[in-house]
């Protein structure tokens, strides 16, 4: 798969420069790419948790086939497909959580592993990770200060924390006041934004964020949103984003790679993903995404 | 104008003496596909629940239902079917969907072959392929898009003439959702009414032709769907249309919306 | 990774358990110690002196000095050759008393289980006409829970005075006819069934609360054909916990057996661990072992066969009902709460060792429980008594909350340990561990812990499963977090509180486990005060001073009410706990007041 081009429409390029200085994981550069990855959990399956069926009518629960991404520094990516295509399971072999029964991840010329916490540290300080719902990932019963300090000494980051956690805090535009408030204590939208700084805090060059606001109401949504492209835009962030709305794809990612039972179907800009689909899947969820979007077109028979 | 197929007469809801829904009166016409909207809390899943006659112990209703009799098959029936948001646990899990089909279909006198022929015709006709390989499966190797497909073909095997599909596209994927709402566009051929209660205006206004606004177990207005789009009364209408364009205009994707629009309406 | 290795690792572990048990079993001559060749040389040869000589004669006569291997797999092959041993103090072979012991156990059970059926039946059969009628109560367990709340060998020496010396109807000891198992069938059915309909009447109402039930009823399916589905979809979830029941008819058979003078295993085994005899010690727990074995089997099977071909795609899990929790329900306990203590403390005033009064003295303002066959103030005993049994317990809850966390935090591997300590009652261990140690506080002690940290162990297995399913538990790997500052930091507390508070609230039924090993005469000796013990030499006197048995079955059904009242908070509050972690409430099922309630399905976006 050699999209090269498909890469050069992404932004941010000229703004790396701007904070590069302060990425700290600069030892580890190059692009994280996953390479002929496959996966299958073995059958049977003890538990339900059923979440799509093939047009053959077989049960895919996220299995991968000889699945190929590549996210060059500083782009913005799209992962679109419906439920149980399999982007989340390419999320978590990505983030070294899943093992994959063939083929490789690697940063620049790192391949990476699950393994030991300490075995993996480099990594963890160079992609981080917004799940779903941001704000249901922090810890009811710590401050935020410990929150966002928790990474910085687990992944032992070099540099004053104290420092690092009061900047992600302001990059996030979370007052600093708020440092020892409990998740309990903030607004949602203040969570929410806790929940980036902790990613950014141990100042990663990657963020891999899965359905980060498929769970939020659409005010809040459109926080998240838009603190997610700036911050890419100005910390020259890679951003590999999964979602299954071509809408925020089309507003975040210049990229965009279309997932459907298991493999990639599609890899492409963006807008020409959304005009001209070349895959039925592609098109179907093209469709879908318009036919649920606003304005809706009155459907035929309306007519009083 | 013909009898409609169900005409709700102030229809109240309450429980220990507060009012959850205040006096409702609104009626649909054979074959018409109706939007509920409402935020969460406005009343309107137990509107459903009251006209599905599945209303939760301790809510006392009054006021009248009133279920025509002249919509096609199947007439007779005193409530309405219900599907819901979550059709994992509409089916028993430990029986195959083509032994649940047969049970409305047996006790309407179809004979064992025929009811299997039958199960096998209505689950086509809410759009499932191949529905022979689907009769003995289990609830727990179909998806949610099939679920919710095919409790809409047990409620045809009902012949109910009124479907009340609460927040049934809610828990799904985009595309799931489109072909879920396809199948609810087949339900009302052939005479058969749907209620669709949603919060998801742009759900509702490509499946439905005329919407009622519940808010606070009221309801606050009532038009074709068209002119409630564009000309939205209630303040809390205008906030719901506002909302659902406010977040279209951001998501720069109206061209592509709207092309794929006029096809899906074409088809 | 889920599936594939979860299943290798529980068939493993259970299978390691068995074999453990078995190897228990076998290598118990030797875990007997030196105190193995005294019994039997007082027992066969009551003439010879203890001299070195004479010991290490009987020694190598059973074979003790070739350590414990060798004696184990004699042992067993002797077993696959149908030779389950000699007796030490008979001299006999084993193997016809205990299968003719045998038979009339597995007589006695079955009259049993016809009676906890019967129960069972009547208690489920208001859930049932509840369900078809629509009627979604709450489960009302109060008769269900009275009838589980009284420990078999409490149950038994009540019917004994009731049935058999106040009313005359049946007789009071001995095994001749049907008539001599009416009793004692009911003091092992009536709690068995009152806990077994007490499960599936539960069971049955969550199931007729479940939606598809509305769905079916929509497509017009009689009341017959709704009642077998839901039957068919409620009783695989309270199958293993029903097979419990009754393989804990096994040790509930013991105390029956004693109270009754039946010639049942219960009592052959009692008999051979107060007599340290452990070859028929052996066979017996061998015997038992494959009962529990067969009915383990067999509810399986009938789970399975219950469940059809559905089990491959993981069905959707029962939710439970709410268990009754409220104030009403609480106000009984409560009110024996408060009188026990009141008892407890009077007692601990007087003074229980000293016979100051008439041998049997009947109550009186001076003497308000009245005195024993010693002449000793029952109340004093009584007050006494509650200090060590409870004091007792506390420390077993405490060994037990220890253990259960430790093993609950690596549940997979601990499945089969786990299944055979929660399946095995405390009077069995008991019986071996007196058997082994001779019988003493410690060993009872010993034998009721070695058995209650199950459910400790299961409890913190769900807790910290749902715990590591929290999202802000699921990403701490992605931040760095390593797998042991995760269990410790992260999982470890929120697990501590509500098991600390699980942990107490098995106190009291800890404390009934003791008093039926006392009452057996497998934990303290005369003149402990100690409840089980109390009774048991009450009894003996029942018909001449029936307040011998009144004052120490009072204070055991007292705390009996409390245990069960504890448990049933206990439950509601582990319910909750589960529900609040994403499990699918039922709309009008949920324990909440009625206007929140309605709020529910409306907010169901």
């Amino acid at each position: 798969m050699s999209d090269g081009g498909a890469f050069s429409n992404s932004d941010g390029g000229g703004s790396v420069s701007n904070s590069g200085g302060s990425n700290s994981g600069g030892s580890v550069t190059g692009a994280l790419a996953a390479d002929r990855v496959s996966f299958a959990y073995p059958a049977p399956r003890f538990r339900g948790g059923v979440h799509g069926t093939r047009h053959d009518g077989t049960l895919h629960n996220g299995t991968l086939h000889n699945v190929s991404l590549h996210l060059a520094p500083s782009s913005s990516t799209a992962l679109v497909g419906s439920s149980g295509s399999g982007k989340s399971t390419l999320v978590r072999i990505l983030l070294a959580l899943a093992k994959p029964s063939a083929g490789t991840v690697a940063l620049g010329a790192r391949e990476v592993r699950p393994g030991l916490a300490r075995s993996l540290r480099w990594y963890r300080q160079a992609v981080q990770y917004i799940p779903q719902n941001p704000a249901g990932s922090l810890d009811p019963r710590m401050t935020v200060s410990q929150l966002l300090g928790e990474p910085l000494r687990q992944l032992r980051v070099a540099g004053n924390h104290r420092a690092l956690v009061g900047e992600a805090l302001e990059r996030v535009e979370v007052p600093a006041g708020l440092m020892e408030r409990r998740p309990g204590e903030l607004s949602g939208g203040q969570n929410q934004r806790v929940a980036i700084a902790r990613a950014l805090a141990v100042q990663p060059a990657y963020l891999l964020a899965d359905e980060p606001v498929s769970g939020l109401d659409l005010p809040l949504r459109d926080t998240v949103l838009s603190l997610l492209s700036s911050l890419v835009r100005e910390e020259g962030l890679g951003l590999l984003l999964v979602t299954h709305d071509l809408g925020t794809a089309a507003r975040m990612c210049g990229t965009t790679s279309v997932m459907a039972h298991g493999r990639i179907v599609e890899h492409g800009p963006t807008h020409r993903v959304l005009d001209s689909p070349g895959s039925p899947e592609a098109a179907a969820l093209v469709q879908a995404s318009a036919a649920l979007h606003f304005p809706p077109a009155v459907p035929a028979g309306a007519a009083p | 104008m013909p009898a409609p197929a169900l005409s709700v007469t102030d229809l109240a809801l309450s429980s220990g003496g507060r009012q959850l829904v205040h006096p409702l009166t609104f009626s649909l016409a054979a074959g018409e596909r109706v939007a509920l909207l409402g935020a969460s809390g406005s009343g309107k899943s137990l509107t459903a629940a009251a006209l599905a006659g599945s209303l939760p112990e301790g809510i006392s209703a009054g006021g009248t239902i009133t279920f025509g009799a002249g919509s096609g098959a199947g007439s007779g029936k005193d409530r309405a079917a219900l599907i819901r948001q979550d059709p994992a646990t509409a089916l028993n899990p430990l029986v195959p969907i083509g032994r649940q089909l047969a049970i409305p279909l047996r006790s309407a006198g179809y004979s064992r072959p025929d009811a299997k022929a039958e199960a096998a015709r209505l689950l086509a006709r809410a759009g499932i392929g191949e529905p022979a390989l689907f009769l003995p499966r289990y609830t727990g190797q179909l998806s949610g898009g099939q679920l919710q497909r095919v409790c809409i073909a047990l409620a045809l095997a009902c012949g109910t003439p009124v479907l009340v599909a609460d927040e049934p596209t809610t828990a799904l994927d985009a595309v799931t959702q489109n072909t879920v709402l396809e199948t609810l566009r087949m339900w009302s051929t052939g005479g058969r009414s749907l209620l669709f209660i949603t919060h998801d205006l742009a759900a509702a206004a490509s499946l439905c032709t005329r919407a009622l606004v519940m808010e606070a177990g009221r309801i606050v207005e009532q038009a074709p769907m068209a002119d409630l789009l564009r000309n939205p009364l209630h303040p809390y209408t205008v906030r719901l249309v506002q909302a659902a364009s406010g977040s279209a205009d951001s998501s720069a994707e109206g061209a592509a919306a709207r092309s794929a629009t006029a096809t899906a309406v074409a088809a | 990774m889920p599936g594939g290795t979860a299943f290798v690792k529980v068939t493993v572990s259970r299978v390691l358990a068995l074999v453990a048990l078995v190897v228990l079993i076998g290598m118990m001559p030797w875990l007997s110690g030196r105190g193995a060749e005294y019994t039997i040389l007082r027992a066969r040869y009551s003439d010879r002196e203890p001299t070195p000589e004479a010991l290490a004669a009987v020694r190598a006569e059973l074979g003790l000095e070739q350590g414990p291997l060798p004696l184990f797999l004699s042992w067993i092959r002797g077993v696959f050759a149908g030779d389950l041993g000699t007796s030490w103090i008979s001299n006999t072979p084993v193997a016809p008393g205990i299968v003719s012991a045998l038979s009339v156990s597995v007589t006695l059970m079955a009259f049993a289980l016809a009676a906890a059926a019967i129960i069972a039946l009547l208690l489920c059969t208001p859930a049932v006409m509840d369900g078809l009628r629509q009627r979604r109560r709450p489960a009302s367990g109060a008769l269900s829970a009275a009838l589980t709340s009284l420990p078999e060998f409490l149950l038994a020496a009540m019917l004994l005075v009731a049935g058999a010396i106040w009313l005359r109807w049946f007789p009071p000891f001995g095994w001749k006819g049907p008539e001599y198992a009416v009793l004692p069938a009911l003091s092992l059915g009536i709690p068995a069934g009152g806990l077994i309909g007490l499960l599936a009447s539960d069971a049955i109402r969550a199931g007729f609360a479940e939606q598809w039930v509305a769905t079916w009823r929509m497509s017009g399916a009689g009341p017959v054909r709704l009642t077998a589905a839901v039957l068919r979809r409620a009783l695989p979830a309270v199958l293993p916990q029903i097979g419990l029941v009754l393989i804990g008819l096994t040790g509930g058979a013991v105390a029956v057996e004693k109270v009754y003078a039946i010639p049942g295993l219960g009592r052959a085994l009692l008999g051979a661990a107060s007599a340290q005899d452990i070859p028929t010690l052996q066979a017996g727990m061998l015997a038992l072992m494959g009962l529990a074995l067969l009915v383990g089997t067999l509810t399986t099977a009938a789970r399975y066969l219950l469940i059809g071909p559905a089990v491959r795609f993981g069905t959707l899990p029962l939710a439970e009902p709410p268990r009754p929790g409220n104030r009403r329900q609480l106000a009984l306990p409560a009110a024996a709460g408060v009188t026990l203590l009141l008892i407890v403390g009077a007692g601990l005033l007087r003074e229980p060792f000293t016979s100051d009064h008439a041998r049997l003295a009947a109550p009186g303002w001076s003497l308000p429980f009245g005195a024993d066959a010693s002449g000793r103030d029952l109340l004093a005993r009584v007050g006494h008594g509650a200090v060590g049994t409870l004091g007792t317990a506390l420390v077993v809850v405490l060994a037990c909350l220890v253990v259960g966390i430790a093993v609950g935090l690596f549940p997979l591997a601990a499945t089969g340990p786990l299944e055979v300590a929660n399946a095995a009652p405390p009077i069995l261990a008991g019986l071996v561990v007196a058997a082994l140690s001779g019988p003493s506080a410690h060993g009872a002690a010993v034998a009721v812990a070695a058995v209650s940290w199950a459910p400790l162990a299961a409890h913190t297995a769900a807790l910290a499963q749902e715990a590591r399913a929290q999202p802000y538990v699921q990403i701490l790997p992605v931040l760095g977090v390593g797998r042991a500052r995760i269990m410790f930091r992260y999982v470890l507390p929120a697990v501590a509180w509500p098991l600390l508070r699980h942990a107490m609230l098995r106190l009291p039924g800890v404390a009934l486990a003791l008093a039926a090993l006392g009452f057996l005469g497998l934990g303290p000796q005369q003149p402990t005060p100690e409840w089980g013990l109390i009774l048991a030499e009450g009894i003996g006197y029942v018909e001449r001073a029936p307040w011998a048995v009144l004052a120490p079955a009072s204070a055991l059904v007292l705390a009996s009410v409390v245990a069960v009242g504890l448990a049933g908070a206990g439950h509601g509050a582990r319910v909750t706990a589960v529900n609040s972690a994403g499990a699918v409430p039922l709309p009008g099922t949920d324990p909440v007041p009625a206007q929140e309630r309605v709020q529910a399905p409306a907010g169901a976006r």
